[in-house]
Protein backbone atom coordinates (compact mmCIF):
# COMPACT_ATOMS: atom_id res chain seq x y z
CA UNK A 1 0.00 0.00 0.00
CA UNK A 2 2.60 2.49 0.64
CA UNK A 3 4.86 1.33 -2.01
CA UNK A 4 1.74 2.41 -4.23
CA UNK A 5 1.48 5.58 -2.88
CA UNK A 6 5.26 6.65 -4.24
CA UNK A 7 3.85 6.04 -7.85
CA UNK A 8 1.42 8.70 -6.92
CA UNK A 9 4.16 11.17 -6.63
CA UNK A 10 6.64 9.39 -8.36
CA UNK A 11 8.62 11.84 -11.30
CA UNK A 12 8.66 9.29 -14.27
CA UNK A 13 10.52 12.00 -16.75
CA UNK A 14 13.47 10.92 -15.97
CA UNK A 15 16.34 9.16 -18.30
CA UNK A 16 14.50 9.17 -21.76
CA UNK A 17 16.08 9.10 -24.55
CA UNK A 18 15.61 12.16 -26.98
CA UNK A 19 12.99 11.40 -29.04
CA UNK A 20 10.55 10.44 -25.91
CA UNK A 21 12.16 13.61 -24.01
CA UNK A 22 10.60 15.94 -27.09
CA UNK A 23 7.49 13.83 -26.54
CA UNK A 24 6.57 14.31 -23.51
CA UNK A 25 7.85 17.56 -23.56
CA UNK A 26 4.28 18.31 -25.19
CA UNK A 27 2.94 16.66 -21.70
CA UNK A 28 4.21 18.46 -19.45
CA UNK A 29 2.35 21.65 -17.41
CA UNK A 30 3.63 24.58 -16.10
CA UNK A 31 1.66 24.97 -12.88
CA UNK A 32 1.65 28.52 -10.20
CA UNK A 33 1.86 27.56 -6.91
CA UNK A 34 2.16 30.10 -4.23
CA UNK A 35 3.67 27.81 -1.93
CA UNK A 36 6.37 26.07 -3.99
CA UNK A 37 6.74 28.66 -7.01
CA UNK A 38 6.59 27.70 -10.69
CA UNK A 39 6.30 23.74 -10.89
CA UNK A 40 6.29 21.45 -14.10
CA UNK A 41 3.59 18.15 -13.47
CA UNK A 42 3.41 15.35 -16.48
CA UNK A 43 -0.07 15.73 -17.54
CA UNK A 44 -0.52 12.43 -17.11
CA UNK A 45 0.00 12.96 -13.12
CA UNK A 46 -3.46 15.45 -12.88
CA UNK A 47 -5.89 14.44 -10.66
CA UNK A 48 -9.21 15.10 -11.79
CA UNK A 49 -11.50 15.49 -8.89
CA UNK A 50 -15.51 14.36 -9.40
CA UNK A 51 -16.73 17.29 -7.29
CA UNK A 52 -14.67 19.98 -5.61
CA UNK A 53 -13.53 20.38 -1.72
CA UNK A 54 -15.90 21.65 0.24
CA UNK A 55 -15.57 25.22 0.23
CA UNK A 56 -13.43 25.39 -2.68
CA UNK A 57 -15.35 24.87 -5.65
CA UNK A 58 -12.98 26.64 -8.05
CA UNK A 59 -10.41 24.07 -7.95
CA UNK A 60 -10.94 20.45 -10.04
CA UNK A 61 -7.55 19.61 -10.68
CA UNK A 62 -4.89 18.77 -8.59
CA UNK A 63 -1.61 16.75 -8.06
CA UNK A 64 0.12 15.37 -5.47
CA UNK A 65 3.62 16.49 -4.21
CA UNK A 66 5.69 14.37 -1.82
CA UNK A 67 6.62 17.14 0.95
CA UNK A 68 10.25 15.85 1.00
CA UNK A 69 12.00 13.09 0.44
CA UNK A 70 11.53 9.52 2.41
CA UNK A 71 8.72 12.31 4.11
CA UNK A 72 4.97 10.40 4.83
CA UNK A 73 3.55 13.68 4.22
CA UNK A 74 2.50 14.44 0.61
CA UNK A 75 1.00 18.07 -0.81
CA UNK A 76 -2.24 17.47 -2.67
CA UNK A 77 -1.77 20.78 -4.91
CA UNK A 78 -4.62 23.04 -7.11
CA UNK A 79 -3.56 23.74 -10.59
CA UNK A 80 -6.59 25.87 -10.72
CA UNK A 81 -5.90 27.79 -7.35
CA UNK A 82 -2.04 28.54 -6.92
CA UNK A 83 -3.06 29.24 -3.40
CA UNK A 84 -4.99 25.89 -2.71
CA UNK A 85 -2.60 22.51 -1.18
CA UNK A 86 -3.58 20.94 1.65
CA UNK A 87 -1.15 18.39 3.90
CA UNK A 88 -2.31 14.82 2.79
CA UNK A 89 -0.91 11.31 4.38
CA UNK A 90 -1.63 7.23 4.10
CA UNK A 91 -3.87 6.99 7.19
CA UNK A 92 -1.93 3.20 7.54
CA UNK A 93 1.04 5.59 8.61
CA UNK A 94 -0.79 6.10 12.01
CA UNK A 95 -4.04 4.42 11.96
CA UNK A 96 -3.97 1.04 10.89
CA UNK A 97 -7.54 0.89 11.85
CA UNK A 98 -8.81 3.38 9.21
CA UNK A 99 -10.44 1.35 6.54
CA UNK A 100 -13.52 3.09 6.27
CA UNK A 101 -16.33 1.74 3.68
CA UNK A 102 -17.18 2.83 0.62
CA UNK A 103 -20.69 3.34 -0.25
CA UNK A 104 -21.78 2.21 -4.12
CA UNK A 105 -22.64 6.13 -5.33
CA UNK A 106 -18.30 7.28 -4.29
CA UNK A 107 -17.69 3.30 -5.92
CA UNK A 108 -19.43 4.46 -8.84
CA UNK A 109 -18.46 7.46 -9.03
CA UNK A 110 -14.68 6.94 -8.77
CA UNK A 111 -14.70 3.67 -10.92
CA UNK A 112 -13.72 1.09 -8.29
CA UNK A 113 -14.71 -2.16 -8.22
CA UNK A 114 -12.08 -3.91 -6.03
CA UNK A 115 -10.21 -3.20 -2.71
CA UNK A 116 -6.87 -2.84 -4.75
CA UNK A 117 -7.88 -0.20 -7.18
CA UNK A 118 -7.91 2.98 -4.55
CA UNK A 119 -5.99 4.77 -2.50
CA UNK A 120 -7.25 6.54 0.93
CA UNK A 121 -5.40 9.70 1.92
CA UNK A 122 -6.64 12.12 5.11
CA UNK A 123 -6.10 15.84 5.36
CA UNK A 124 -4.04 17.02 7.85
CA UNK A 125 -4.68 20.39 9.83
CA UNK A 126 -0.90 21.24 10.83
CA UNK A 127 -1.36 24.56 12.64
CA UNK A 128 1.34 26.97 12.59
CA UNK A 129 4.38 26.04 14.40
CA UNK A 130 2.74 23.35 16.40
CA UNK A 131 3.14 20.43 14.55
CA UNK A 132 2.63 18.18 17.01
CA UNK A 133 -1.38 19.36 17.23
CA UNK A 134 -1.93 18.01 13.86
CA UNK A 135 -5.17 16.97 13.15
CA UNK A 136 -6.70 14.37 10.53
CA UNK A 137 -9.77 14.78 8.80
CA UNK A 138 -11.07 10.98 9.75
CA UNK A 139 -14.80 12.14 8.47
CA UNK A 140 -13.85 13.68 5.39
CA UNK A 141 -11.11 11.68 3.51
CA UNK A 142 -9.82 11.97 -0.14
CA UNK A 143 -10.50 8.89 -2.24
CA UNK A 144 -8.82 7.85 -5.22
CA UNK A 145 -8.76 6.05 -8.60
CA UNK A 146 -4.93 6.01 -9.29
CA UNK A 147 -5.13 4.16 -12.29
CA UNK A 148 -7.60 6.29 -13.36
CA UNK A 149 -6.38 9.76 -12.07
CA UNK A 150 -9.50 10.92 -10.93
CA UNK A 151 -11.01 11.03 -7.13
CA UNK A 152 -12.89 13.01 -4.52
CA UNK A 153 -13.59 13.92 -1.03
CA UNK A 154 -16.04 11.73 0.35
CA UNK A 155 -18.04 12.19 3.85
CA UNK A 156 -18.21 9.30 6.34
CA UNK A 157 -20.77 8.55 8.79
CA UNK A 158 -20.44 11.43 11.30
CA UNK A 159 -21.56 9.09 14.41
CA UNK A 160 -18.47 7.16 13.51
CA UNK A 161 -15.41 9.09 12.57
CA UNK A 162 -13.81 12.43 13.89
CA UNK A 163 -12.76 15.10 11.45
CA UNK A 164 -10.47 16.81 13.62
CA UNK A 165 -8.89 13.25 14.91
CA UNK A 166 -5.45 14.13 16.98
CA UNK A 167 -2.64 12.23 15.63
CA UNK A 168 -0.25 12.22 17.52
CA UNK A 169 -1.84 11.65 20.90
CA UNK A 170 -2.89 8.48 19.14
CA UNK A 171 0.34 7.59 17.71
CA UNK A 172 1.67 7.73 21.80
CA UNK A 173 -0.77 5.41 22.86
CA UNK A 174 0.24 2.51 20.58
CA UNK B 1 -36.90 29.80 -1.59
CA UNK B 2 -40.03 27.60 -2.13
CA UNK B 3 -42.07 27.22 1.27
CA UNK B 4 -44.72 24.63 1.77
CA UNK B 5 -47.02 23.76 5.28
CA UNK B 6 -46.91 19.90 6.03
CA UNK B 7 -48.54 17.59 8.23
CA UNK B 8 -47.42 14.94 10.27
CA UNK B 9 -47.33 12.33 7.74
CA UNK B 10 -47.03 13.67 4.66
CA UNK B 11 -43.72 14.57 2.31
CA UNK B 12 -41.84 16.70 -0.10
CA UNK B 13 -41.77 15.25 -3.72
CA UNK B 14 -37.67 16.33 -5.02
CA UNK B 15 -37.20 15.38 -8.93
CA UNK B 16 -38.97 12.27 -8.69
CA UNK B 17 -37.15 10.06 -7.10
CA UNK B 18 -36.45 11.76 -3.46
CA UNK B 19 -39.76 12.34 -0.50
CA UNK B 20 -38.98 14.47 2.27
CA UNK B 21 -41.49 12.96 4.93
CA UNK B 22 -42.74 14.80 8.09
CA UNK B 23 -42.45 11.75 10.35
CA UNK B 24 -43.20 14.04 13.73
CA UNK B 25 -43.39 17.20 15.82
CA UNK B 26 -42.44 16.90 18.69
CA UNK B 27 -41.14 20.19 20.94
CA UNK B 28 -39.78 22.39 18.73
CA UNK B 29 -37.81 19.15 16.78
CA UNK B 30 -39.13 17.67 13.33
CA UNK B 31 -38.34 14.10 12.53
CA UNK B 32 -37.97 14.25 8.99
CA UNK B 33 -37.92 10.41 7.07
CA UNK B 34 -35.49 10.91 3.66
CA UNK B 35 -35.69 8.57 0.90
CA UNK B 36 -33.39 9.16 -1.76
CA UNK B 37 -31.14 6.84 -4.55
CA UNK B 38 -27.98 5.66 -3.65
CA UNK B 39 -26.33 8.41 -5.57
CA UNK B 40 -27.68 11.43 -3.70
CA UNK B 41 -26.21 12.18 -0.52
CA UNK B 42 -28.21 12.86 2.23
CA UNK B 43 -26.41 14.38 5.41
CA UNK B 44 -27.08 16.77 8.49
CA UNK B 45 -26.19 20.66 7.00
CA UNK B 46 -23.70 21.17 9.92
CA UNK B 47 -21.65 17.96 8.21
CA UNK B 48 -20.90 19.94 5.10
CA UNK B 49 -20.39 23.00 7.32
CA UNK B 50 -17.87 21.31 9.49
CA UNK B 51 -15.98 19.67 6.72
CA UNK B 52 -15.65 22.94 4.89
CA UNK B 53 -14.39 24.67 8.00
CA UNK B 54 -11.82 21.92 8.13
CA UNK B 55 -10.86 21.71 4.62
CA UNK B 56 -10.21 26.00 5.26
CA UNK B 57 -8.02 25.23 8.37
CA UNK B 58 -6.07 22.81 6.74
CA UNK B 59 -5.20 24.62 3.69
CA UNK B 60 -3.72 27.40 5.48
CA UNK B 61 -0.71 24.75 6.18
CA UNK B 62 3.10 26.99 5.09
CA UNK B 63 4.74 25.35 2.46
CA UNK B 64 7.49 24.20 4.83
CA UNK B 65 6.20 22.61 7.34
CA UNK B 66 8.45 23.83 10.38
CA UNK B 67 9.10 21.39 12.27
CA UNK B 68 7.27 18.37 11.02
CA UNK B 69 10.52 16.51 10.71
CA UNK B 70 10.86 14.02 13.36
CA UNK B 71 7.40 14.82 14.41
CA UNK B 72 6.50 10.82 15.01
CA UNK B 73 9.32 10.52 17.17
CA UNK B 74 12.78 9.46 16.55
CA UNK B 75 13.78 7.21 13.53
CA UNK B 76 10.96 8.44 11.81
CA UNK B 77 6.92 7.34 11.07
CA UNK B 78 6.22 3.72 11.81
CA UNK B 79 6.29 3.36 7.59
CA UNK B 80 6.73 -0.57 6.67
CA UNK B 81 8.94 -0.34 3.53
Amino acid sequence: MLSRAKNLTRDENVNETSTQDARQQEELLWVETSRFGRLQVAADKVIAMTAPFLGFPGSLRFFLKPHAEDSPFMWLQSLDEPDLAFVVIQPAVFNAEYRPQLNAAVRADLGISSESDHEILVILTIPRGKPREMTANLLGPVVLNVARRVGRQVLLDPAVYDPCWPVIAAEKQK
Amino acid sequence: MLILARKIGEAIAIAGDIKVRVIDIKGGQVRLGIEAPDHVAVHREEIYQRITEENRRAAEAPGDLAGIDGVFGKGGPPVKK
